[in-house]
């Protein structure tokens, strides 16, 4: 007997219809169907059509199953639900782009303090670190950098929520590349973790006034402040600063945590669309 | 059934009136919002998409009011909005978009099905798969009135949905727009007095920030009857004119003694019951 005369007997193929047959013989059988048109045409006899429908409903989903780029893959990697990685994969602030210009930056400011030999502090890094997660708030929420702003913001998801989210994101990510970069200047001390609670109090801070002055102002005026401050308390000589000691710090904790709970006060504020737009806040 | 109860809505942006004293109600059917540039039919639109809220007046929405939060997110669970211009991640593709869109309308079971859905349902099947940078403006105003159309939406509100598209696309729209106004209702902004023509039982002006008309298209077509005539030299005094494609002059305004009075279209009640001042600036 040929191959060509042994087909599949009705009872197997009625099990494998039916989603009964067992390995080994469900394999045997599923390799003789793919390659035999008159095992076929008997399959789709037998199959129930529900199944078969059922069938050709998950292909379709299989096939429009959303295949999640660098970003989004990597947040399912580390245990992120499907629909919040899918929320945070719409954030500028996690673009490749973004992320490579902060690892520029970092590289940057942490080389520029290693080659400053008369510096006990790392200053670049510690003035322009805090201002990275800032920014990448800032580009991460509005009309001007959000395409689907307007649907966001009517949607029911609360805007407030789906900021927060964002911004913790944002954070993460630009803290821990921060970090990074600080374990390749340990002989600073503990003095090059001194950008955690900056960065911490000028996000928070540029998001809570965000409802008062807008996207692009809120931030600005933060970091504009933040430079001022610097400017004002650093020493020249040494690149010191009241901001990067034990009280300095604590202030700067402090300063955090009123921030976010000025932030939580104004979180209604993020309801609507006016919060964003400038052209469009209330003026009565 | 009543959707949209709206009574005295006024808004100031800074000095400018957008909106000044709007009353209306809106049911089940397509209504047609018709007005110049600047009239304050986005302003409006927006104000009823809870992306903004008025100055002054009273509002019901679906039964809700959308001055509280739980008005607002009663009113967004039951709400699809189409934007004037509708912004796209352009690095998703069209299903990964309005599945972005349904996490944002917090949709949970069957999600993809009703991605599905809603894509199948504006004749995207093919093109569910292709980035949205991929696609052209007519496919992209598709996506966007699929992700209005998640969770079955009772109101839904289309800002100039037509703009910018081809005649065929324009058709196929519309034959859209025809279906999803069977049992809920929509309110469509238009620049096109053909949309209203063939789509809505009922249109209102509004111009300056007021409305000047709210009935049926052909009691708009109705306020020129008797100010529209056809002259073979461009007619002193009238209000607008314009060369038709027989060479003869089509004129809205007093007709001279003995004019050859013609049957007014929408276009020409649109254009008498808008104030003079943007008359002149169409003869123009």
């Amino acid at each position: 007997m040929s191959a060509d005369d042994w087909h599949v007997s009705d009872d197997d193929l009625r099990a494998y219809a039916g989603g009964t047959a067992r390995p080994p013989w469900s394999w045997s059988t599923e390799a003789h169907v793919a390659a035999c048109p008159r095992c076929r045409q008997r399959l789709a006899q037998q199959a129930d059509p529900s199944e078969v429908h059922a069938g050709w409903a998950r292909l379709d989903a299989e096939l429009d199953a959303p295949r999640p780029g660098p970003v989004e893959a990597l947040l399912l990697r580390a245990g992120v639900a499907e629909h919040t990685a899918r929320l945070l994969a719409s954030t500028p602030g996690l673009r490749k782009s973004w992320l490579i210009a902060v690892g520029f930056t970092l590289a940057v400011t942490t080389g520029a303090a290693h080659l400053s030999t008369w510096m006990t502090v790392p200053i670049p890094l510690l003035a322009i670190a805090p201002l990275l997660p800032l920014i990448g708030v800032a580009i991460s929420f509005g009309p001007r950098v959000d395409p689907s702003y307007e649907l966001a913001v009517v949607a029911p998801l609360h805007t407030f929520r789906l900021l927060l989210l964002r911004c913790a994101a944002v954070l993460v990510t630009t803290m821990a590349l921060t970090a990074l970069a600080s374990v390749t200047a340990p002989s600073f001390g503990l003095v090059v973790l001194g950008w955690l609670a900056p960065s911490l109090t000028l996000t928070f801070l540029s998001m809570a006034l965000l409802p008062r002055l807008g996207p692009v102002a809120a931030p600005v005026a933060v970091g504009v402040g933040w430079l001022a401050l610097l400017a004002v308390t650093v020493q020249r000589a040494t690149g010191e600063s009241v901001l990067f000691t034990a009280p300095g710090q604590a202030g700067l904790a402090v300063a955090a945590a009123v921030a976010a709970l000025a932030l939580w006060k104004v979180r209604a504020a993020f309801d609507t669309g006016r919060v964003a737009d400038p052209n469009t806040r209330r003026t009565m | 059934m009543t959707t949209v109860q709206a009574e005295g809505l006024s808004l100031r942006f800074r000095r400018t009136t957008a909106l000044e004293e709007v009353s209306f109600t809106l049911d089940d059917g397509v209504t047609g919002l018709l007005g110049p540039n600047g009239a304050g039919k986005t302003t409006l639109l927006r104000i009823l998409a809870t992306a903004i809220p008025a100055d002054a007046g009273r509002l019901r929405i679906l039964g809700a009011d959308p001055r509280n939060a739980a008005g607002r997110l009663a009113v967004r669970r039951r709400l699809g909005y189409l934007p004037q211009n509708p912004g796209f991640h352009q690095h998703f593709t069209a299903f990964e978009f309005v599945d972005y869109i349904a996490i944002l309308k917090e949709i949970v079971d069957g999600r993809h099905d009703e991605v599905r859905r809603v894509l199948h349902a504006v004749g995207l099947d093919d093109q569910r798969g292709k980035k949205i940078k991929a696609l052209s403006g007519g496919m992209r105003q598709r996506v966007g009135l699929a992700a209005a159309l998640l969770d079955d939406p009772a109101l839904v509100i289309l800002d100039e949905p037509t703009v910018g598209l081809d005649p065929e696309q324009r058709l196929r729209f519309r034959e859209l727009i025809a279906d999803i106004g069977e049992g809920r209702t929509v309110l469509l902004s238009t620049h096109q007095t053909e949309d209203v023509a063939t789509l809505c039982r009922r249109v209102i002006v509004l111009n300056q920030g007021r409305i000047r008309f709210d009935g049926e298209p052909s009691e708009l077509a109705g306020m020129a009857r008797g100010r529209v005539w056809t002259s073979q030299a461009r007619a002193e005094g009238a209000l607008a004119g314009w060369r038709t494609g027989n060479g003869d002059f089509h004129n809205i305004g007093d007709p001279p003694p003995g004019a050859r009075l013609v049957e007014p279209s929408i276009e020409d009640g649109y254009l008498t019951v808008i104030d003079a001042a943007a008359l002149a600036g169409r003869a123009s």
